[in-house]
């Protein structure tokens, strides 16, 4: 309808709307109309981010965070995408363990902090089996879903012509369920930080969730601000590391190209 | 009326080769010996063909004898069973009953009803698909690449396959057919869904590379005009059996709306209608 954007205003464009509103938020602040206890203005915040970051304190619970996240989403993307594609391919498989599967998904996650609290206190391994446990589900079912819904037709072709049956796998089937197993990264992504956070912030001595909690006592509030600044960015990276892996892994897809 | 053709078939079928020859014309075949890249095609012979799906008869007792490089066409009404018979020839479908034996060199290769390409690979990665195993990556390219150009899509070899119109979508898809040489090309009705006149190049296309090659060639199609046009050999096929065995003697290359394709498509029509033929 209306002409797109070209170069870099196509670029910057996305970023006007944030920017606006932490220019009128710093305004407001900044003439008294936001109290400083309910919300600092930015400049504060970026202050205390600065503050943080000369001491080391940002960057280590940076970090901690960081490789819980990856951790987690390592060995429970690693299981559900090994369960999808055998639920996907096999039928003995999938009759054995979808019923289950499905009626675990059923129970939300973060239910069982208790639980994995009186298992493992709160050291690494209850946040990797919460976020691992979070990011499963939608790996699991988006692959599963994926090799299911592979052109039969697709296939045929492949064993006509002569495909083994792993010439087959690597060249028709996976490409094939890609498009869906992107879907289950990016909202296995959602769930890793979100699972992450509220782990952190209830049983956790480090990390950025605890950064914040620790905050609150003491009230810093520029400080728990700083740490849901740094989640909505790391959220918009994430984000956009998945779009640059799909636009290169499904280039012929005319609804990824460009 | 159809049991007469029927019987008067099985004669033929069962007896020696005096009653191919009798079928099949003494006109010179124009297939020029295909410098470098022919392969003798595949033949066929059928003995008591027959299958069936959920205790119906799909195919029921087809004798056939196909010879090789020989272009036949398959047309019926649609569930007549032309396209098991050609996957039964190809052994994509064991048979119930009876046997298929295929002699001579060559892969066996099919062309479908759609295009049926790799999305997420290039034209000329398709292509090659058709090649198989065992061939190396530089010769997988040059052999790809001249199998492309020969369906003139040379300068297409990058792009996806996304990006083709139908047309060229179904000559890429007949490029990986014939990138292996093979012996015998099964198309099952690969052009059903062209427009007019691409069909037609496209028919033009199938035969000159079919004169070129030698390879078998096996149509089924519905279109009775595009079998009186490309084949040899015309096969009606009604309630699994062959009910109509005719030979296309009209010289190559044919003009569309010639008199004698127009009367045998005629009489192939008047048949599948069960109308009383005028021959």
């Amino acid at each position: 309808m209306s002409q797109p954007l070209s170069g870099a205003g196509a670029r910057l464009t996305p970023w006007l709307l944030p920017l606006a509103v932490v220019a009128l938020w710093q305004v407001a602040g900044s003439a008294g109309l936001i109290p400083g206890t309910v919300m600092p203005t930015p400049a504060e915040v970026a202050e205390a981010g600065w503050r943080l970051g000369r001491t080391g304190e940002l960057w280590t619970n940076l970090g901690v965070s960081f490789l819980r996240a990856l951790g987690g989403l390592l060995v429970g993307g690693g299981i559900g995408f090994a369960l999808g594609l055998a639920n996907g391919l096999s039928r003995t498989s999938d009759v054995l363990t979808n019923t289950t599967v499905q009626m675990i998904r059923n129970v939300p996650h973060l239910s069982l902090i208790p639980l994995v609290i009186l298992w493992f206190g709160i050291g690494e391994e209850a946040k990797l089996f919460l976020v691992a446990l979070g990011v499963f589900f939608p790996i699991y079912a988006n692959t599963h879903h994926g090799i299911r819904s592979v052109d039969p037709h697709l296939v045929e072709m492949g064993s006509v012509y002569g495909m083994s049956r792993t010439t087959l796998f690597l060249r028709v089937v996976l490409p094939g369920a890609l498009p869906a197993i992107f879907v289950g990264l990016r909202y296995a992504l959602g769930i890793m930080w979100l699972t992450l956070i509220v782990a952190e912030t209830i049983s956790a001595s480090s990390g950025l969730g605890y950064m914040a909690m620790q905050a609150r006592e003491f009230m810093l509030v520029d400080v728990v601000v700083l740490a849901i600044a740094i989640y909505a960015l790391l959220g918009k990276v994430a984000d956009a590391l998945t779009r640059g892996l799909e636009r290169r892994c499904l280039a012929w897809n005319p609804a990824y190209a460009g | 009326m159809i049991a007469t053709a029927l019987r008067r078939f099985d004669d033929l079928a069962h007896a020696p080769s005096a009653g191919t020859e009798d079928r099949t014309p003494a006109r010179p075949l124009h297939r020029a010996p295909a410098p470098g890249t022919g392969t003798a095609g595949l033949s066929v012979a059928l003995r008591g063909l027959g299958k069936a799906f959920g205790g119906r008869p799909v195919i029921d007792g087809i004798d056939l004898r196909i010879r090789a490089g020989e272009f036949v066409a398959v047309v019926g009404r649609s569930g007549c069973g032309k396209s098991t018979l050609l996957r039964l020839i190809l052994g994509l479908e064991a048979p119930g009953r009876g046997e298929v034996a295929v002699d001579g060199a060559g892969p066996r290769r099919i062309m479908f009803q759609e295009p049926r390409l790799l999305p997420w690979a290039s034209v000329l990665d398709n292509v090659a698909v058709g090649l198989g195993r065992g061939v190396t990556k530089a010769e997988r390219r040059q052999r790809a690449g001249a199998a492309l150009a020969a369906v003139g899509l040379a300068d297409k070899a990058g792009a996806w396959p996304a990006t083709l119109s139908g047309g060229q979508r179904q000559r890429v898809a007949l490029a990986r057919a014939l990138v292996s040489g093979p012996g015998l090309l099964a198309l099952d009705e690969p052009l059903g869904a062209l427009d007019a006149l691409t069909r037609i190049e496209m028919q033009d296309m199938i035969e000159g590379l079919w004169v070129e090659q030698g390879f078998t060639a096996l149509l089924v199609t519905h279109d009775v005009a595009e079998a009186v046009a490309l084949a040899d050999r015309i096969l009606v096929i009604e309630d699994g059996r062959v009910a109509l065995d005719l030979a296309v003697p009209v010289a190559r290359p044919r003009r569309r709306g010639d008199a004698g394709l127009a009367a045998l498509e005629g009489r192939i029509l008047d048949h599948l209608l069960g109308r009383p033929s005028h021959a």
